[in-house]
């Protein structure tokens, strides 16, 4: 079993919150893929089960939201917006930048799996641009050295 | 009932109906009033996505689809308009952007409802220097299905039909915008018992059968109507023929009985026709225990000969007739008036069971179980239990059921038997104790009619001809009467004309035979 | 992170600043709950929602419908459970200020929500926040969690005897399920593709039952409303468009960032006032005013009011009010390729014209840009955007087709420069 028992007493107590227990399936999808990084064939056969729906419904919603993946991903997602108004400060350049200091190209993940690199489409964040995503945490107002250093730092 | 104006003309139609079911209840659909569709489908959920059937309707300031708009009372449609003309062209030119141009190489070609929309209401000339999608080919989906999805539009009738119908959803749409494409889970397969259905709606080349595929192209086909004799059912099909040869069958539209589907395993009861196990030849046991091939009218002589030795020595007693529910209501009740006039008591039908579920497969495996029954042939049970325990020592077979388990389970009781007359379709091991065979038409070879499990009478006509010497089991009866000097028999068999009489045989035929039955078949008196 | 407080400040968006105010305590210090208090004890259902319509305020997510009207669509009575669904998918580029709601306003708009559920007698409340928004949406989880617990929320709200719930779900980055009924369908936990109409939501919404769907920014302004009137409320912006709303200024400006001002105010007071004008000496060569789904104005069109009766003459929209600046270095078919990719990557692939002609502007753009393009190819972009127009289940193809509509109109010669001089005439514009 890929999916531990914690998780899935907080996916039953999501389904509890919705008039049809389907309604948690992207939140049941959120928690996984926290343990899981990606969501496996496997993986979307267990969650099925726990709906009690065809593993196909798991993997169309999978293959239609951008923050759920079906392949491995590196231990942290570092998404650059290169939407028009970050592109417009520099967000291209922040992004050849850090491929440059990364050695891989947009999309590509790091040889010892520590980043995926990708760029991504407006993160609401367009006052403070360029910017970037690094999991969960946003970091606004960026040159290339101050992105250089968030990345060193991820583990 | 709401007036609904199309193009000028007004019409009552049925309320709560959208615009494009209004239509095909009218049965005007593209047969009167062209509104182009892909994603729409009379037996399928409304998708609305094609959006290829917008038409004008007063009122609204934009194009609605006319597959999800709601008739109104006093609503006034235009499908000709120069706005409806532009938004066809633009969804035409959509569609065909990423299509690939392999017609020439595709299966579909001659059915394919891009190819023709595109001539009807399409631009004439590609505006785009993009390469097309790449895209996965040769798809293998499952037992019975290749896939290319390049050439899929994405009507989603698969995904809806799968979900929908047979509810096993194997299909969905991955990923989303212009990298949408339909696919299975990794490791499962489209396999279901209608799977082959989706192959008939997908509008273009995406979904093939396997079997179908590459076969022959569809313009040399002719699509004859019939029906499928593979159970009770009665699923109303197109016999697609070239060459006085059926290659293979496709479900044709019966509100009342099948919508527009059929299962896999009846679709491919077309095999059965063309069969290389066909029973090509007349034949009669020699003394040396040998079957020999003699003409047609010899072995009907040869039978009559055995017939009337038996009950010379033995009496009519000892004789017994048993009749396939394959046998139609014609060729039975001809056997019936055999038996009256040859004073032949014991008699009965053989009906094998199978598999059935709640959608079209129903467990009676053959088409005329109930037209059987109507007209008063008992269930050959307890028959052949009397066939096994002596007591019957001559046998008139139609159709081999009577080898099915739940009867006698095999040729070994009949070999006792003075006198066996086989008249069949296939070989089969009653070859092995027949004295006489008799070769006889199947469904798609003679007029016939039957009653399906519901009570509904239907018919087939004679679509290809036999390349071997075949009669319908009504005319070899007939002749064999006739041979036997049997009150009431000339040897001439007129399907109309016993068909006519069906009425009087059973009261609940009564005003229905080959002619009333039509393409859509009509309730027995009583089960309407 | 840091504060992202506007550097003007309203009614909505004045107690940002405070640190407490995200916390019930704090929000309550600022009379918070007050106006929820007065609509469940002293006002019926109907009395709302004719407060709002006399009020007129428009709802903030980009279409503008009156929000009161779209409340009493929502049938009266009925054994159906009604919801509401709080649209946080804030996605359009250019729109950042349903983010600063959520982070600094939580409190806020949960009271605006209990007085829309009081007003519809829905029992629940679904906020989707986009799934990029982990920080606000932890911040909307503690103000609901702090809700349930002082009684505000839940079997008994505010002591009225009312019942109300209200469930926070996250989306997982996709820009449709903005749209009222792609969030419907990623709510019941499927892709979010819009539906087809009809049904209208209000008939058949989440989970089948009728549902309102309104924007976060659009709750905010509620509570202020019930407080203090229709007529306190039409003081601030234009007869036809009354209230404040929070303008995100973006791109080529000295001080992007986000400014709470009257619906009325001049795009150029925004851009050259509050947000300090186009740095580097530059001149401004167009804004979009509205959003990317809205057309662009070139640098002669600023003259506008900021109101969609406005607007709408110019042949754009106030959409979300994100304004994106763009300067004279900038080459409009670049901008062209990001706006047509975005739409391009995020259309949700059902309706025809919009899966496949989404993707054919991208292409078309990207052969200009690259000095590949003919005159006919400019001739064909605009057509392939008249066919997408008006003709799809949702407004998402039209939201495609206008900007590159937009950018024909006014800046036809830069497409037509690149077929000259097949490449990019505009070596000085921001890096694609």
């Amino acid at each position: 079993m890929v999916i531990s028992d914690a998780a899935r007493e907080k996916i039953r107590a999501e389904m509890a919150k919705y008039p049809k227990p389907e309604g948690a399936l992207l939140a049941a999808l959120h928690l996984v893929q926290k343990q899981t990084g990606h969501i496996s064939g496997e993986t979307a056969q267990e969650i099925a089960d726990l709906f009690g729906i065809h593993p196909i419904r798991v993997m169309e919603v999978v293959t239609f939201y951008n923050m759920f993946y079906d392949e491995p991903q590196g231990r942290h997602h570092v998404h650059v917006c290169t939407n028009l108004p970050c592109s417009l400060r520099g967000a291209r350049e922040l992004l050849r930048g850090l491929e440059a200091h990364l050695g891989i190209e947009a999309g590509e993940t790091t040889k010892d799996g520590r980043v995926t690199l990708a760029h991504e489409e407006c993160l609401g964040a367009c006052g403070y641009a360029p910017m970037l995503r690094v999991d969960e945490t946003y970091h606004e107002n960026l040159d290339l050295a101050a992105a250089k250093r968030i990345l060193d730092e991820l583990e | 009932m709401a007036k609904l104006t199309i193009d000028g003309v007004e019409y009552e139609v049925k309320d709560g109906r959208t615009i494009l079911q209004a239509l095909d209840d009218l049965g005007l659909l593209m047969n009167g009033v062209d509104v182009p569709h892909y994603c729409w489908h009379p037996k399928l959920t409304i998708d609305g996505s094609c959006r290829l059937c917008q038409v004008e309707v007063e009122g609204f300031p934009k194009l609605q689809i006319g597959c999800n708009t709601p008739v109104k009372d006093g609503m006034v449609v235009h499908t000709k308009s120069e706005r409806v003309k532009h938004a066809r062209e633009g969804v035409m030119e959509f569609l065909l952007l990423n299509h690939p141009l392999d017609c020439p190489i595709c299966d579909q070609a001659g059915e394919c409802k891009l190819q023709d929309y595109a001539f009807e209401y399409g631009v004439k000339h590609a505006r785009t220097e993009e390469p097309r999608r790449a895209l996965k080919k040769n798809v293998d989906l499952g037992p019975t299905i290749k896939f290319d999805q390049e050439r899929c539009i994405l009507c989603r009738r698969c995904v809806r039909f799968c979900r929908e119908v047979p509810k096993t959803g194997e299909l969905a749409v991955f990923n989303r915008g212009d990298h949408s494409v339909i696919e299975t889970v990794p490791g499962m397969q489209l396999d279901n018992p209608y799977s082959m259905n989706v192959a008939d709606i997908c509008p273009v080349g995406a979904l093939t059968t396997k079997d179908f595929r590459f076969k022959i192209r569809v313009w040399f086909l002719e699509e004859a109507p019939g029906i499928c004799t593979g159970c009770s059912n009665g699923c109303n099909v197109y016999l697609g023929v070239a060459n006085n040869k059926v290659y293979r069958y496709v479900p044709r539209r019966n509100d009342s009985v099948n919508d527009t589907w059929i299962c896999d395993v009846g679709r491919m009861t077309y095999e059965e026709i063309g069969a290389p196990d066909r029973l090509k030849l007349p034949a009669v046991r020699s003394d040396s225990g040998v079957l020999e091939a003699v003409p047609f009218a010899k072995a009907i002589d040869a039978a009559a000969a055995r017939l009337r030795s038996l009950v010379e020595r033995k009496g009519a007693g000892v004789l017994a007739a048993v009749a396939s529910a394959h046998a139609s209501n014609e060729d039975l009740l001809v056997l019936a008036r055999f038996l009256d006039a040859y004073g032949i008591r014991h008699s009965g039908v053989t009906v094998r069971r199978g598999d059935s579920d709640d959608l079209l497969v129903k467990a009676e495996k053959a088409a005329n179980a109930e037209g059987a029954r109507t007209l008063g042939f008992e269930e050959a049970g307890p028959l052949a239990k009397q066939i096994a325990g002596g007591g019957i020592d001559g046998l008139i077979v139609l159709g081999h059921d009577l080898l099915d388990p739940a009867y006698l389970g095999g040729e070994r009781t009949l070999a006792k038997l003075d006198t066996v007359i086989v008249l069949d379709t296939h070989v089969s091991a009653l070859e092995r104790v027949a004295h006489v065979i008799l070769p006889v038409r199947h469904a798609a070879e003679k007029d016939a009619t039957y009653v399906n499990h519901a009570g509904r009478v239907q018919r087939s006509w004679p679509v290809v001809e036999p390349s071997f010497e075949a009669y319908a089991d009504g005319e070899v009866i007939s002749r064999l009467g006739a041979a036997l000097g049997l009150p009431g028999f000339d040897g001439k068999f007129d399907v109309r004309e016993v068909s006519r009489s069906l009425g009087a045989a059973a009261a609940a035929f009564r005003g229905i035979d080959l002619e009333s039955v039509g393409e859509q078949g009509i309730p027995l008196a009583g089960k309407g | 992170m840091g504060l992202k407080v506007p550097f003007v400040t309203g009614y909505l968006t004045e107690h940002f600043g405070d640190d407490a105010f995200p916390t019930l305590e704090g929000y309550r210090a600022k009379g918070g709950y007050e106006a929820a208090r007065k609509a469940l004890g002293s006002m019926t259902p109907d009395e709302v929602i004719e407060l709002m319509k006399t009020a007129g305020l428009q709802g903030r997510g980009g279409a503008g419908f009156v929000t009161g009207l779209k409340w009493s669509f929502m049938p009266k009575k009925g054994d159906k459970p009604r919801y509401i669904a709080c649209n946080a998918d804030e996605s359009e580029p250019g729109s950042f200020k349903d983010r600063i709601l959520l982070e600094r306003g939580a409190h806020q708009m949960l009271e605006g929500i209990l007085i829309g559920a009081w007003a519809m007698q829905a029992e629940k409340t679904f906020i989707y926040v986009r799934g990029e928004y982990a920080h606000p949406a932890a911040c909307v989880q503690r103000a609901i969690d702090e809700c349930y617990a002082a009684g505000i929320l839940g079997a008994n709200c505010l002591g009225t005897g009312f019942r109300h719930d209200v469930v926070l779900t996250r989306g997982a980055g996709a820009y449709i399920c903005g749209e009222e009924t792609g969030l419907l369908e990623s709510l019941e936990g499927k892709k979010g593709q819009p539906r087809k109409k009809p049904p209208f939501p209000a008939e058949y919404g989440a989970f089948g039952m009728p549902t309102t769907v309104n924007n976060v920014e659009t709750f905010s302004h509620v509570p202020h409303i019930v407080a203090k009137g229709a007529d306190w409320f039409r003081g601030f912006g234009t007869e036809k468009s009354p209230g404040t709303t929070i303008f995100g200024v973006s791109g080529h400006v000295a001080r992007p960032g986000l400014f709470e001002l009257p619906l009325g105010t001049r795009l150029d007071e925004i851009v050259f006032q509050h947000a300090g004008g186009v740095p580097n000496g530059r001149k401004v060569k167009g804004v979009i005013p509205g959003g990317m789904s809205m057309p662009i104005l070139p640098a002669g069109q600023l003259d506008v009011a900021m109101a969609n009766e406005f607007l709408r003459e110019r042949k754009t929209m106030l959409g979300t009010g994100g304004i994106m600046v763009m300067d004279d270095t900038t080459c409009m078919v670049r901008a062209s390729c990001v706006i047509t990719y975005f739409f391009r990557d995020e259309s949700c692939g059902q309706c025809t014209q919009c899966r496949e002609g989404t993707g054919w502007l991208h292409k078309l753009v990207t052969r200009i840009e690259r000095g590949a393009g003919s005159i006919e190819d400019i001739e064909i972009l605009a057509d392939v955007t008249s066919k997408m127009e008006g003709q799809t289940i949702c407004a998402f193809a039209d939201a495609a087709a206008w900007p590159v509509q937009g950018m024909l109109r006014h800046f036809r010669e830069d497409f037509e420069l690149h077929v000259e001089h097949k490449k990019c005439p505009f070596p000085e514009s921001f890096e694609l």
